[in-house]
Parts: structure tokens; sequence; C-alpha cells
């Protein structure tokens, strides 16, 4: 692939800050899972005492279940904000979809053909004809 | 074919895109795998049982971070990545554009806003870089990645996580949180496979994603004549669009309903304030719910690779039309700039 640079309007990125970021990517990656690969359980800081399901003992949270506040508090924002998100996505998504039958009704329709029907592509130059060719009933096409 | 009408992502932009799609759908594929078990069992065993989901979804996760924090740096050392900063920023326009899309829905209004319009067209340079949709999607994934990333690698290790809070429940409760958090995700993705490969005029792809901006030839109107249609109404909608936009907008809105309400019910995996193993309550119509909104990134996966399909072929035909000299593929005489429009 040619490089092309010669056209106007394309400032990609510098090739020495592609390359940075790709090795700052690698890296942090390594390093967390450096991190994690060492995180484990420290069995002497383990609690130990009053083994009973009351004295909170090993095995009594599989009693209780989750008993900090804030990580229950944390999982029911997360339920509220799945159910908000949830609902605009479904607006958004309702939105998009009537907006793009809107637009389909003014294409033309498959079969419909036109002397200077236009590849998708924009093949043609777009601009001269199309607006100086009133004539061919083009221009206002509603429907 | 596609509409090519406004390539703004640069080649590294468009690259990342797919490659992070790519991550993103493992990651999705091996974590709801996990999470809704119950109906995507046949995904579980797809993937190599408990084993081999965990193993890909860690080492898709690996690879998100490696990503992110490419991208992240690019972003900020770059002078390039810099000004987008400012391109990806919300503004009025954005919040007019919602409104107006309402009112173009409504038939109130006659055009979509720029902020909004998907198809460019002869108006290309009214759009910005960013539609209001897609600035709230670098918004949300922002946010998400985060903190999924932060999430995902506190329960790395569950037993480690389990020590730090003295209680095995709050490695249950991360992995809850985890998997609801991209929930969100999960649903704007499957929106977002419809938005952009259900546009009628761009139907089944937009290319804007896939072709980087150097390989499109810069078109200057002519004269100073400023055209007040996009031209959208010179496109032909493909004969499929009818039938396969609606049949994909049914099952993108039931995935994303399925998998809220899922979410709502299947606390994660286990559940971590009463200490059942499994999820939630199941029926076949959940599972068909599911399945069809796992279905939905299936096609956005596909979309994605049919979306570089089409890039190789774009620069092919580029290329060909390099070797004849005469052509104009690529908007006439390449190095000259400035004096284009007075040139004709």
């Amino acid at each position: 692939m040619t490089d092309r640079d010669d056209l106007p309007d394309v400032d990609g990125y510098n090739r020495i800050y592609v390359v940075i970021s790709a090795v700052v990517g690698l890296a942090v990656t390594a390093l967390a899972l450096w991190v994690v690969a060492g995180f484990n359980v420290f069995h002497e800081s383990l609690y130990r005492v009053n083994p009973t399901v009351e004295g909170g003992g090993i095995g009594a949270d599989w009693v209780f279940g989750n008993t900090i506040p804030s990580l229950d508090f944390l999982i029911a924002l997360i339920h509220a904000a799945d159910v908000l998100m949830g609902a605009f996505i479904l607006v958004l998504m309702f939105l998009h979809w009537a907006a793009f039958r809107r637009l389909a009704d003014r294409m033309r329709e498959p079969g419909e053909s036109r002397s200077e029907a236009v590849a998708a592509d924009g093949g043609e130059r777009p601009v001269s004809e199309a607006r100086s060719g009133g004539g061919s009933s083009e221009g206002g096409d509603g429907s | 074919m596609s509409n090519l009408d406004h390539g703004k992502f640069t080649r590294v932009t468009t690259l990342f895109h797919s490659l992070l799609a790519l991550d993103v759908f493992l990651l999705f594929f091996s974590g709801y795998a996990i999470m809704f078990n119950d109906e995507l069992w046949w995904l579980l065993a797809l993937l190599g049982g408990a084993t081999g989901t965990v193993a890909v979804h860690r080492i898709a996760g690996l690879g998100l971070i490696t990503l992110v924090i490419f991208w992240v740096t690019l972003q900020v050392t770059s002078s390039t990545g810099r000004s987008n900063f400012w391109a990806a920023k919300p503004t009025k326009g954005d919040f007019d554009a919602f409104i107006q899309d309402i009112r173009f829905v409504l038939g109130r209004a006659d055009e979509r806003h720029p902020n909004a319009r998907q198809f460019a067209g002869y108006k290309s340079d009214e759009v910005p870089l960013l539609s209001y949709v897609g600035k709230g999607v670098v918004a949300i994934f922002t946010i998400e990645l985060l903190l999924l990333t932060v999430s995902g690698l506190l329960i790395w290790s569950k037993t480690g996580v389990a020590s730090l809070f003295q209680t095995k429940a709050a490695a249950m409760a991360f992995v809850t949180f985890h998997g609801l958090l991209g929930v969100i995700m999960l649903m704007g993705v499957m929106f977002h496979i419809f938005e952009h490969g259900m546009h009628p005029a761009f139907y089944p792809v937009e290319t804007k994603a896939f072709i980087p901006r150097s390989m499109i030839p810069e078109q200057h109107a002519d004269g100073g004549e400023e055209p007040d249609t996009t031209g959208i109404e010179r496109l032909s909608l493909s004969p499929s669009w009818r039938t396969v936009s609606t049949i994909f907008g049914a099952i993108t809105v039931i995935g994303i309903v399925s998998v809220l309400i899922a979410s709502i019910f299947d606390e994660g995996y286990p559940v971590p304030r009463e200490l059942a193993i499994g999820g939630g309550p199941t029926s076949l119509l959940m599972t068909i719910g599911i399945n069809l909104g796992i279905l939905v990134l299936g096609v956005g996966l596909v979309l994605s690779m049919y979306g570089n399909v089409l890039r190789i072929r774009w620069e092919r035909q580029l290329e060909a039309s390099d070797q004849e000299p005469a052509t104009a593929a690529d908007g006439g005489e390449p190095r000259s700039d400035g004096g284009v429009e007075s040139d004709d």
C-alpha cells in the first residue's frame, strides 16, 4: 500500500507515538499480570478465631452471604445503572430504527431505474449534474 | 456496495477499532457464557467448559488492557490524539441532535442534525468526527472499560480478594459487580451493531470505521453552490434492506431486553446476597431471548470482518486506478489541494 500523505487533510498518527504506545500498552499489561499473579491469600492474616457462625468464623460467610454493605450497595447501584442505561439504549434503538425507515423511504426503491442512477459508492461526481438536472424529475423526490 | 462518503478515521484508528472489536467480542462471548450459563450452556461447552471459557476470558482481558493502555498513551502523547479530545467532547449540538432525531422520527424535522448524521453525502463538511451517539459510546466505553479492568484484575485471584475483605462473599460480590457492569456495554454494543449495520445508505455495514480517511478521495464542491440535501434520494435501497432490518431490529431489541431482565434476576455467578449456586430463574423464553442477543453479537463480528474485506477491496481498487495515470478516482491531481476549487 502506498502512503497517501499527498492527499490533503490526512494527518495520521506519527509512527513513533504508535510504537511508544504499543510498548507502553504491553508493559502495563505485563505489570498488571505480574501484580495479580502474586495476589493471593496469605493464610496467617486470615481471621481464624471464634469459629462459629455468630462469631463470623471461617465458613460463616457461606451462611450469611455478602454482609459488606458497600459491596451490596455497589451491586444495587449497578443494577439501577443497568436498568436506566438499558431503557435509554432502547430509546436510542427505536429512535434510530424509525429514523432509518424514514431515510429509506427517501431512497430509490430497488427496482426503480432511472437514466442517471448513481452507484452507492458515489461513482460519479455528485454535485454538478444532480443539482442542475432539474428537468429529469430528480430534484424534489419526496415520498 | 456501501457509500464511502466520510472516511474520518485514521489508519491506526480503524485498525484499533477492529482489534478492540475482536477482543471485546471474545470477552462478551466468554464472559456471558459464564454469567448466563443457564441459557448459553452450548457456548460454555464450545469454549472448552468452565476451564477453557475462563482461560479465553483472561487472555482476552489482558489483550484489552494492552489495547486500552496503548490507546490512552497514543491519545496523550501524539498531537493528533490530543486534538481528538476536543472532537469527542460533548457539546450542546449533541443534545440538539438527540432532540432533532426525535423530531425527525415524528416528521417535524426534514433532516437529521449534522451531529446525528451518519450519511453525510453532499453535506459531509458539516458532519463532525463523531456523532452524538459516537461520543456517548466513547464516554461510556471509557468509564466501563476502566471499571471492568479494575474489577477484572481484582477478581483475577478469588482467594486474594476474599482475604482482602476477610470473606469469600466479597470475591463473589466483585464477580457479580463485574458481570453486571458489562451488561451496559453488552446492550450498547448490540445497539452499535444495529446502528452501523442497518443504516439504509450503508447496509450491510458502514465503512467509516474500516476504511481510513487517507484512502478516501477528497471531493470539493464545484463553485460556491451549497446543496440543500445530503443527496440520499439518489441512492438505491438494497432489495433486502426492509426484511433484514426489520428482523435484525427485532432480534436486537429482544436481545437487549432479555439480557437486561436476566441481569436483574441472575445476580451473577454465584449470587452474593443469598449464597445460592447458579443463576436466577430461567425459562424457554429467556433462553431464546439471550441466545438472540448473542446472535446479534455474532452478526457484529461478521460485519466487522466484512468491513475489513471492503477496505481491502477498496485498497485494490485504488491501487488499480493508480496504475492508470489519467483517471480521477482520487480526485484528480492529488498534490493540489488549495487550488482545487478554482481549478474547475
